[in-house]
């Protein structure tokens, strides 16, 4: 039998913003190299969303108007999404996409552009846009260090805050808030981040730590072969330097 | 026939002095002079501005997203003459300090502008600056496509900034890009208002995924509908909801890219079409899509197609677009800056069915997008199963990223090689066999022409 998974791309026509298809080519290629097959659905506005053959999921960003259009959209599949949610459906979710998961991202003019929910936490607009280069200390989701780092860059206005486990620990850049130095959340399925850039290239541990999350769900649980990386790390360690934080994961 | 000074205020002649004198001692550090004086009086006298452009007979200014600096070199080069010089912007220093320092090449000591004429590139964000200042005779916009700053709604923006501009302007000629329904709609039943757009054979390939930005209605919402995309969203649109449609252009372009042939079929005044050809060394549809605006524009100006085909012939690229340095191999520099230009611009590489290889110059500098996401949102999946390059080089400060994008768009670990310097490319690219097309952001763009230019001034001296 051959080993098959299923990721569903959530309203390419609007959340498109971060090159998010970047992530997707990641995934998509990573998979063929070890010879799983992988079908993609794009899922577009007003099409139906069939949560029980969908292994991942791929919620980008978008501007605050398509985000509140993508919003109201995905409120139909509420009760559908959280059962999935709850049950470990693996969710990518970046940047608008992250805020979607939560209750609420309250714009500065106070107006709030509902989200799904889907977790408890809510996000509200700071007075500046948290922009650049970011490196982040992954951690497990009990907190402690993976040893590994994830860089990217981020571009957000909204500042979250949340009880969550946090993807990681920021090491330079921003953040969730720009406040207590944590990026993103990890539970259950769900990776949410602000870090884009698109953020799987440059982290290929991190799109293989999503592809066995989605094969698990599946019901496959062979681990994944090691593919050669060396392009990727190269890019990957170039971004520590220049940010100057390699130094600082060697010392621990 | 309004009153119009024919110099500056006499409140302005120290700032125009001292900008002078900023520029005169620019030139003699052996530097361009492009944006510092400019700079400089826009800091201390902002009304220079307007004194300056006032003067002005013909202004004719050119702005949208992509396109505006080849399309304003070639306006410049069919409109300029000794008789009657036009005055310009070169290099794409497109903001108020440009417009600025452009004038400012061109004022007496006394304050008069000494050439009535200027056709000036600006900037989608400086437009409304400029449009508060003058009432330009003739105003192009090429088209609105993302651009790599667009991360948060500034297509929306741009396209705002320019129609609020528009409105400003009710007695000035305008003139659109039919194919584009972003730019279109800023001319939908506006008087004084031309069209251009091109007539090629629509094509539909499943396998280009381009972003395209225009492809909601502007009016309704609604999704357009397209018989045939030409590039990003330019093509033959209807909106099946509320009837607005690509408008029936004035100037239809039919352009031949192994002949470098350009037939335009005018329909400007209803009754007759008129037919006319222009030979142009250029090649990629963006750069057609150029001199047909171009072109209507020196028509609507009154000029006869003879006099602007001679005059075309002494049109040089302007640096970084399709710019060629002949040599072994020979070297072609070209600006990349968002995903819709870099595909024009691979598709232009893809009809080169000779021996090529390309260097990707991916700097991320402000001036350049400081995200490089936008790499991701090239179409090299499709560019690949089209054509065959030699060798892939990377080069800037982001060279490992573009490398890494190559290899997952399907090429071959070895086929793709880094280089860690500009300086170094053009040793490092001396091997690649057939031309070099060099794919370059903004920053990285005029350090290369130099280093070009001066690898062919020491060539040609040490042959004579």
């Amino acid at each position: 039998m051959t080993t098959c998974i299923k990721i569903a791309h959530l309203f390419p026509e609007l959340l498109n913003l971060y090159a998010d298809q970047g992530n997707l080519a990641v995934l998509a290629k990573r998979a063929m190299l070890r010879d799983i097959e992988v079908s993609i659905t794009q899922v577009k506005l007003g099409s139906q969303l069939d949560l029980a053959s969908i292994d991942l999921i791929m919620l980008g960003g978008g501007s605050d108007r398509e985000q509140a259009v993508v919003g109201k959209e995905l409120l139909r599949y509420k009760a559908d999404l959280q059962e999935a949610v709850d049950a470990g459906l693996p969710i990518l979710a970046v940047c608008g996409g992250y805020q979607l998961l939560g209750s609420y991202y309250e714009l500065a003019n106070k107006e709030r552009i509902q989200g799904l929910s889907l977790l408890d936490f809510a996000t509200i607009a700071g007075p500046n846009r948290l922009i650049g280069n970011i490196a982040i200390e992954w951690l497990q989701a009990d907190g402690s260090p993976t040893g590994k780092t994830i860089v990217g860059f981020e571009n957000h206005g909204g500042r979250t805050h949340h009880n969550y486990p946090a993807l990681g620990r920021v090491l330079q850049g921003h953040g969730n808030n720009g406040e207590d130095h944590f990026e993103g959340i990890q539970y259950k399925g769900i990776v949410a981040t602000y870090i884009h850039g698109p953020l799987l290239p440059k982290n290929p541990h991190i799109a293989d730590h999503l592809l066995q999350k989605a094969l698990r769900y599946r019901g496959f649980f062979e681990p994944l072969s090691v593919l050669d990386d060396e392009l990727a790390f190269m890019a990957h360690n170039a971004m520590l330097n220049r940010l100057g934080v390699s130094m600082m994961m060697k010392e621990k | 026939m309004v009153f119009k000074r024919q110099r500056i205020r006499s409140t302005s002649y120290l700032a125009l002095w001292f900008g002078k004198l900023v520029y005169f001692l620019l030139r003699v550090a052996g530097k361009q002079g492009t944006s510092l004086p400019g700079w400089l009086l826009w800091r201390i006298r902002p009304s220079l501005l307007q004194e300056l452009l006032q003067q002005l007979d013909q202004c004719v200014l050119v702005t949208g997203t992509n396109g505006k600096t080849t399309t304003t070199a070639l306006i410049h080069a069919m409109l300029d003459n000794t008789k009657d010089p036009w005055i310009t912007n070169r290099g794409g220093a497109n903001l108020i300090q440009g417009v600025l320092a452009a004038l400012l090449q061109h004022v007496s000591m006394s304050g008069r502008l000494l050439a009535k004429n200027a056709v000036l590139e600006v900037d989608e964000a400086t437009f409304p600056h400029v449009m508060t200042r003058v009432s330009p005779t003739l105003l192009v916009v090429t088209n609105i496509l993302r651009d790599q700053l667009d991360r948060y709604g500034e297509v929306d923006q741009a396209l705002t900034l320019i129609r609020q501009g528009i409105l400003l302007h009710p007695e000035s000629q305008v003139i659109v890009n039919a194919d584009d329904p972003l730019s279109a709609s800023l001319g939908i039943d506006r008087e004084l208002t031309y069209f251009y757009g091109m007539s090629v054979t629509p094509h539909h390939d499943p396998n280009r995924v381009e972003v395209r930005d225009g492809a909601f209605c502007l009016r309704c919402g609604h999704e357009l509908q397209y018989e045939g995309f030409i590039y990003g969203q330019m093509g033959y649109y209807a909106c099946p909801s509320c009837g607005f449609a690509r408008p029936t252009p004035h100037f239809t372009g039919v352009h031949d890219d192994v002949k470098k042939n350009l037939q335009v079929t005018e329909t400007m005044h209803q009754a007759e079409s008129e037919v006319y050809s222009f030979y142009a060394p250029m090649f990629g549809i963006y750069n057609w899509y150029n001199l047909l605006s171009a072109i209507a524009v020196v028509r609507v100006l009154g000029s006869s197609p003879r006099i602007l085909q001679d005059r075309l012939k002494n049109y040089e690229a302007p640096t970084g677009r399709m710019q060629t340095f002949p040599g072994s191999p020979q070297k072609i520099l070209t600006l990349i800056k968002n995903p819709t230009g870099a595909n024009s611009v691979l598709r232009a590489i893809e009809s080169d069915a000779e021996q090529k290889s390309i260097c990707f110059t991916i700097n991320d500098d402000d001036a350049d997008g400081r995200d490089v996401s936008w790499l991701w949102d090239i179409d090299l999946e499709s560019f690949v199963t089209h054509t065959i390059c030699q060798t892939y080089y990377c080069a800037g400060t982001r060279a490992l990223d573009m490398a890494l994008r190559l290899t997952y768009a399907g090429i071959r670990r070895d086929q793709v090689e880094v280089i860690d310097s500009l300086e170094k490319i053009d040793l490092v690219t001396k091997k690649a066999q057939g031309k070099v097309y060099i794919l370059s952001t903004y920053t990285a763009l005029y350090k290369l022409a130099a280093q070009f230019h001066e690898a062919q001034r020491s060539k040609a001296v040490q042959r004579s």
